[in-house]
């Protein structure tokens, strides 16, 4: 190959691939975005997609990383506009967003109602998980306290907000929580205390009721809590960075509990970061929030019906208890629908209500309250 | 002779003329990259926060976020926050660097090599594993407090999630640009002008304050302002060394622009912070363009 000949073919190599992605909106080649973390990506392309590959010949699945949840919203706009202009938005679903996304996607049409009629397996879904007819749960994950038995013992472990913060105030220095817009461990700690201070009632908060007003009524007495808790945490009120900085210091043995997610610490305990001496409590007066994750299909993606079969295949058996023994998740179909052992094995952390906290204007106020007014309450000099 | 070397002094002019177009051309488009990606955002972004469009549509001009960083004690504690962090790192960066810079520039030999090596080192660590290294060492029951105790001394209260965590990773991730700068600006000092003092009976402290510092001080100030520039707007290890609150400026920026969704303030503290800045850079420039002219 001569210089020239080579300079030809190189040119045009480079030509195809900056081409727009023809080759991945072939039919029957299902687009799934994902925003979630790396372990949830590669539970879908290591164990999700060689089994629906096989259980639906012919029907292939590309898992992309969208990196977060921005990167799906702008997707996401791609696809209402795609809509508006009865173009194909090269992407067939979610792995998990919110559908209330973009504003005034669900009028338009943009996302698929999900119904028994649709999906096969829709009346095995656990009550809890329900959101909105639009999104599709497929697995769940709660905050929990995870603690140390060797110094804290399994019967006295807190099982009530009273007990809880009377034992963190007993043993100063042997708690702590991450900053609550950093990691949904703090952050559902810190929405357990602010339904604490508002009568333990969820349904109080609401995506669409929020009001500057409304929201300083319900926080400031939740930030009073949390700053008055503020001297007994770990080195006078010191905050971790995220979800495993917390894990990390207990597996250190610095502190004695901290507010995990179960999946994470299931995971943990699994891998050997944290030892089989770790205990695991839920508060059962109001347990700390958690969610469900949920599927979107797109109405216009090319690939719809494949999209739905997938969607429908994440509520058999098989890939819901995988989503237990993988990554440690919960099952969105209700626990009786699951096999005798794993229950029995996880029947510790079986939830029987999971309360959830709204997102949109109340997240902002919260992260914003909690830093001006718990993160620097006290002088740590 | 000298009918010969006019011609050749012409074609050599000619040819640097030619030469100077062609330097022009090449730095063309580095500049015009610059102001693209550099020049124009920083006068956007000024603009940005200076003309606001209101909830009508209009745009108009309006300092009202400027007013409530500077009113705001929350924002003002992250603005001293990072000042007392930059202004601890530079202090500690030239008293760490500059013995060590002494050291490398009068000592030849293995043992100088290998504290060479140790002191670039940290350039090659990135520094989120820089800052997971640290809990683990220096962090709550680390290393440190392993080796303490097998010794039976007290624990020490550890820097993680204080002020002082952040420090502590941020001198040994600049540690290394620092050596070489102060290396490279100690070469200018000849070995005959320490001879000779010595020859006179300088004693090692009057060489270093007569004769060493006198050629430091442009190098000096350049190591600072770099250490400066790149401390202030540093991200990863405030952010996980450093504690919830007060914060430094990265931190906080990338908290208002993506948590909070709040792009004017968040912008408007990105200018603050490039205000800072400018103020080392022009300290930069300076001394570099001193140093120009005094070369002949």
């Amino acid at each position: 190959m001569n210089r020239r000949e080579f300079l030809i073919t190189s040119s045009a190599a480079a030509g195809l691939l900056a081409l727009p992605r023809f080759a991945s909106a072939a039919a029957g080649t299902i687009d799934l975005y994902s925003g979630s973390d790396a372990n949830i990506v590669d539970l879908w392309n290591n164990v999700i997609r060689p089994a629906f590959e096989k259980a639906h010949p012919g029907v292939a699945l590309k898992v992309t990383d969208a990196g977060d949840n921005n990167g799906l919203r702008a997707i996401a706009d791609r696809a209402l506009a795609a809509l508006k202009t009865k173009t194909d938005p090269q992407a067939d679903l979610f792995e998990q967003f919110d559908p209330r996304l973009p504003s005034g996607g669900i009028d338009a049409g943009l996302w698929v109602k999900f119904s028994a009629e649709n999906i096969e397996g829709y009346d095995h879904i656990n009550p809890l998980a329900f959101d909105t007819p639009y999104s599709l749960p497929y697995r769940g994950s709660q905050v929990l306290l995870a603690y140390d038995t060797t110094k804290l013992d399994p019967k006295d472990a807190p099982k009530s907000w009273d007990q809880l913060t009377a034992w963190i105030k007993a043993n100063p220095g042997q708690f702590i929580y991450n900053r609550p817009d950093k990691g949904g461990s703090g952050g559902n700690f810190v929405r357990r205390a602010i339904h604490e201070a508002n009568g333990r009632d969820p349904k109080k908060f609401k995506v669409d009721n929020f009001t500057t007003d409304f929201a300083t009524e319900t926080l400031t007495p939740a930030l009073k809590i949390l700053n008055d808790l503020a001297p007994a945490l770990y080195d006078k009120g010191a905050y971790t960075a995220g979800n495993t900085q917390s894990i990390q210091l207990l597996a250190q043995g610095v502190v004695t509990m901290v507010p995990v997610w179960s999946d994470q610490v299931l995971q943990a305990i699994s891998q050997g970061v944290l030892p089989d001496t770790t205990g695991l409590v839920q508060l059962t007066d109001l347990a700390l929030c958690g969610g469900f994750s949920s599927i979107t299909v797109f109405s216009n993606g090319a690939n719809k019906d494949a999209a739905l079969k997938l969607a429908a295949f994440m509520l058999t058996k098989e890939m819901q208890e995988a989503i237990i023994t993988e990554i440690g998740g919960f099952p969105a179909i209700s626990w009786d629908h699951i096999s005798d052992d794993l229950r029995k094995k996880y029947a510790d952390v079986i939830p029987s209500t999971i309360p959830t906290f709204p997102g949109g204007d109340w997240e902002k106020a919260i992260a914003d309250g909690w830093y001006r007014n718990v993160a620097p309450g006290i002088s740590r000099t | 002779m000298s009918t010969d070397t006019a011609p050749a002094v012409l074609r050599r002019h000619r040819s640097i003329n030619r030469g100077s177009s062609i330097g022009l051309l090449l730095v063309a488009l580095p500049v015009l990259l610059l102001a693209w990606l550099i020049v124009f955002p920083i006068f956007s972004a000024v603009v940005g926060t200076i003309f606001v469009r209101g909830p009508d549509g209009a745009t108009e001009f309006s300092l009202a976020s400027y007013r409530f960083f500077f009113t705001d004690g929350y924002s003002l504690g992250n603005l001293w926050l990072t000042l007392w962090t930059t202004a601890v790192c530079g202090i500690l960066l030239l008293a760490i660097g500059l013995p060590i810079a002494l050291y490398l520039r009068f000592s030849q030999g293995r043992l100088a090599a290998y504290v060479q090596a140790l002191a670039i080192f940290p350039m090659f660590v990135p520094s989120i594993i820089l800052a997971y290294a640290l809990i683990r060492t220096i962090g709550p029951n680390g290393t440190v407090d392993l080796l303490l105790n097998a010794v039976s001394l007290p624990k020490l209260r550890t820097p993680y999630l204080t002020p002082w965590g952040p420090v502590i990773g941020l001198v040994w991730d600049n540690l290394p640009l620092t050596v070489l700068m102060l290396t490279a600006g100690l070469s200018s000092v000849s070995n005959s002008a320490i001879e000779a003092a010595r020859d006179v009976g300088a004693r090692p402290l009057r060489v270093f304050v007569s004769i060493i510092l006198p050629r430091m001080g442009n190098s000096l100030l350049v190591t600072a302002s770099f250490a400066v520039l790149g401390i202030f707007s540093a991200f990863t290890l405030p952010y996980v060394l450093g504690s919830a609150s007060p914060e430094m400026m990265g931190p906080f920026m990338q908290r208002t622009f993506a948590d909070m969704n709040d792009p004017l303030n968040a912008m408007t503290q990105a200018v603050i912070t490039f205000g800072f800045c400018l103020v080392f850079g022009i300290f930069y420039i300076r001394s570099i363009a001193r140093n120009r002219e005094a070369q002949p």
